[in-house]
């Protein structure tokens, strides 16, 4: 197995191709982050949101048996 | 005749707190996998492989091209078969990773399109063609659109489930079509590369690196239906007690951290 490139300007340009194989790299690669960094956001988004209710919840019960 | 002890594997698959769990102790070593499998698959596809004779450096791109279309395929199957499972058992489950799978697919759909746009205007001369392969991935991407927009549809979740999941179901034809487009109209797009009965139609040192890369993908489909329907179960069922646990834990944790 040999690398196929001398330097990295001739990797970076693939013999005129460079543009298309970097473009096709580089967006997949953030598509392909995006698949992952989205669920682990709305992960989070989940979580605080049932906290926060859950918080707001036993307020108004607290506040409920003062009141009695 | 079977005991009813048999089926407990069923429906403890079933039960959302359970794949949380059980999922919850796969996630480091899925992510590491997948991070190695990927990184080392790219370098591989992108720097030691061989040229392409007559495509020159383009031809790398089949690197990424391959793996995403093998898992916008695959990936269809399974989001039909959560929706079929939903449908017969009322699994709330399967709705989750149908749900989770729409938005996998639709993106590995387009990104099946588009790194094959970008191959095609060096190789062909063209951005796009309305040839039998990629127009029927064009309508494997409309499907998955349509899954997920049926799921915000209705005022009812289970109204939602179900006309996505027949969406689902009716849309596997067109996975065959796919598959055999590149034989029934001999257009612009080659014929498979890989086929399971027969030899790979490349040679060696260039198809080692694309079989990491299929195996890097399924890894990558993995992990992200995993993630997307753990974040799902949170959501459905923010009712239960063991998710307000958690999201209490977890708040407490976040609120110790800013503390310190």
């Amino acid at each position: 197995m040999k690398f196929q490139f001398d330097s990295f300007q001739q990797m970076l340009e693939m013999a005129g191709h460079g543009p298309y194989v970097w473009t096709a790299v580089l967006v997949s690669l953030l598509v392909m982050g995006w698949l992952l960094v989205r669920p682990l956001q709305l992960h989070r988004a989940n979580l605080k949101s049932i906290a926060r209710q859950l918080r707001r919840e036993q307020r108004r019960r607290g506040a409920g048996e003062e009141k009695q | 005749m079977a005991s009813n002890r048999d089926w407990t594997w069923f429906y403890r698959l079933g039960s959302p707190r359970w794949f949380y769990e059980t999922t919850g102790r796969w996630l480091p070593w899925l992510w590491t996998l997948t991070l190695l499998l990927l990184t080392a698959g790219l370098v591989w596809g992108l720097g030691y492989a061989p040229q392409d004779a007559k495509q020159g450096n383009s031809f790398r791109i089949i690197y990424l091209h391959v793996p995403v279309s093998f898992l916008a395929l695959a990936g269809y199957y399974l989001m039909a078969i959560a929706g079929a499972i939903g449908l017969i058992w009322k699994m709330k489950l399967s709705y989750m990773v149908m749900k989770s799978a729409a938005p996998i697919g639709a993106a590995l759909t387009f990104l099946a399109l588009f790194t094959g746009a970008v191959w095609g205007k060096p190789t062909w001369g063209t951005y796009w063609v309305w040839d039998a392969r990629i127009t029927s991935m064009l309508i494997l991407l409309f499907l998955y659109l349509g899954v997920l927009a049926l799921q915000y549809a209705f005022h009812s979740q289970e109204s939602g489930n179900k006309a996505s999941a027949i969406l689902a179901l009716v849309g596997t034809v067109n996975i065959p079509i796919i598959y055999k487009s590149v034989d029934w109209w001999y257009t612009l797009h080659q014929p498979a590369t890989i086929k399971l009965t027969s030899a790979p139609s490349m040679h060696i040192d260039m198809f080692q690196p694309l079989l990491m890369m299929i195996i890097a993908l399924y890894c990558f489909y993995a992990l992200a239906l995993i993630l997307f329907t753990r974040a799902e179960i949170l959501q459905r069922e923010r009712k239960a007690a063991w998710v307000c646990e958690l999201a209490l834990q977890a708040d407490k944790d976040s609120a110790g951290e800013a503390e310190e």
